[in-house]
């Protein structure tokens, strides 16, 4: 069960690495969006908040929740690639 | 300068070339001639060997592994081992060694009857440092001439590339709009420092 567990750890601060550049990026992404789609609209309001009502909206998104695939994606390959080795 | 740079450029792309031929899976078309266990105690090579049978004392310096006997479909011989890799490296998470061992006992054959098995196994055969490729699955085929597809490695492969480039290209347009232009402001003050202090000591 030693193995199991270090395989478990090393592979969950692996993805956590992952899974926090990734919504550092995604969010960045969808800031600069905000921003061009501020710039398009003729510059109405202010930009601060048009962009700051837009991340909040991306963060109860259920795209932002997809990101959570980075952990579930692996762990349900694993269970996979045991049945196919071991009981198939 | 550029030779050291491309010599490490090619170790680089070699060592990633070695590693992948080494962990990706391969088939290999073989008859099996025998099966039989033998004592091994992992030394040099220790890197190349996996750990005891998942659940038992993995701290004895030795012990017995699973060998399978091969001619294969070119009429050279092939010598696999047959190993629990477990929760460790490479990720086949293979806990069914004797099972494996069991089916490919079963499909011995001889060269006047033969039986052709497809072997699928990863690792490599280097005479030089005693070291074995570990068989992860064995399935009986009609005959040596089997068209195989390795369509899990195109996969990888692909999917490997992909996610280098995507990752490659982001970093390049991150340098490029952000880390550059801020490297260029400190080269530019730098040269005005430069040049403020020639000043001072040309008068």
């Amino acid at each position: 069960m030693l193995a199991l567990a270090r395989l478990l750890i090393i592979g969950f601060v692996v993805l956590t690495v992952v899974y926090v550049s990734l919504s550092l990026y995604s969010r960045s992404v969808r800031r600069a969006k905000l921003e061009s789609e501020w710039n398009d609209l003729g510059g109405e309001g202010d930009k601060e908040t048009f962009v700051r009502e837009g991340l909040e909206e991306y963060d109860g998104s259920l795209r932002r929740k997809l990101i959570l695939g980075v952990y579930i994606v692996p762990f349900c390959l694993m269970i996979l690639i045991i049945y196919l080795t071991n009981y198939n | 300068m550029a030779y050291v740079k491309w010599t490490f450029i090619i170790l680089f792309w070699t060592f990633v070339a070695a590693f992948l031929h080494y962990t990706l899976p391969q088939q290999d078309i073989a008859r099996i001639t025998d099966t039989y266990e033998k004592r091994v105690d992992p030394g040099e090579n220790s890197l190349f060997w996996a750990q005891a049978d998942v659940g038992s004392d993995g701290t004895v310096p030795n012990r017995d592994v699973f060998f399978i006997q091969t001619r294969l479909s070119n009429d050279r011989v092939m010598v696999y081992r047959n190993e629990d890799t477990g929760w460790g490296w490479p990720p086949y998470f293979k806990f069914d060694t004797s099972n494996l061992q069991a089916e490919t006992a079963d499909l011995r054959s001889t060269a006047d009857a033969p039986q052709w098995v497809v072997i699928k196994h990863y690792g490599w055969r280097l005479e030089l440092i005693s070291i074995f490729p570990n068989a992860i699955s064995v399935r009986p085929v009609e005959g040596p001439d089997v068209q195989l597809i390795p369509w899990l490695n195109i996969f990888i492969l692909t999917f490997l590339v992909a996610t280098t480039w995507a990752i490659w290209v982001r970093w390049r347009r991150f340098r490029e709009n952000r880390i550059d232009p801020a490297l260029e402001s400190v080269g530019d003050s730098v040269d005005d420092g430069r040049s403020w202090l020639r000043g001072l000591f040309s008068r």
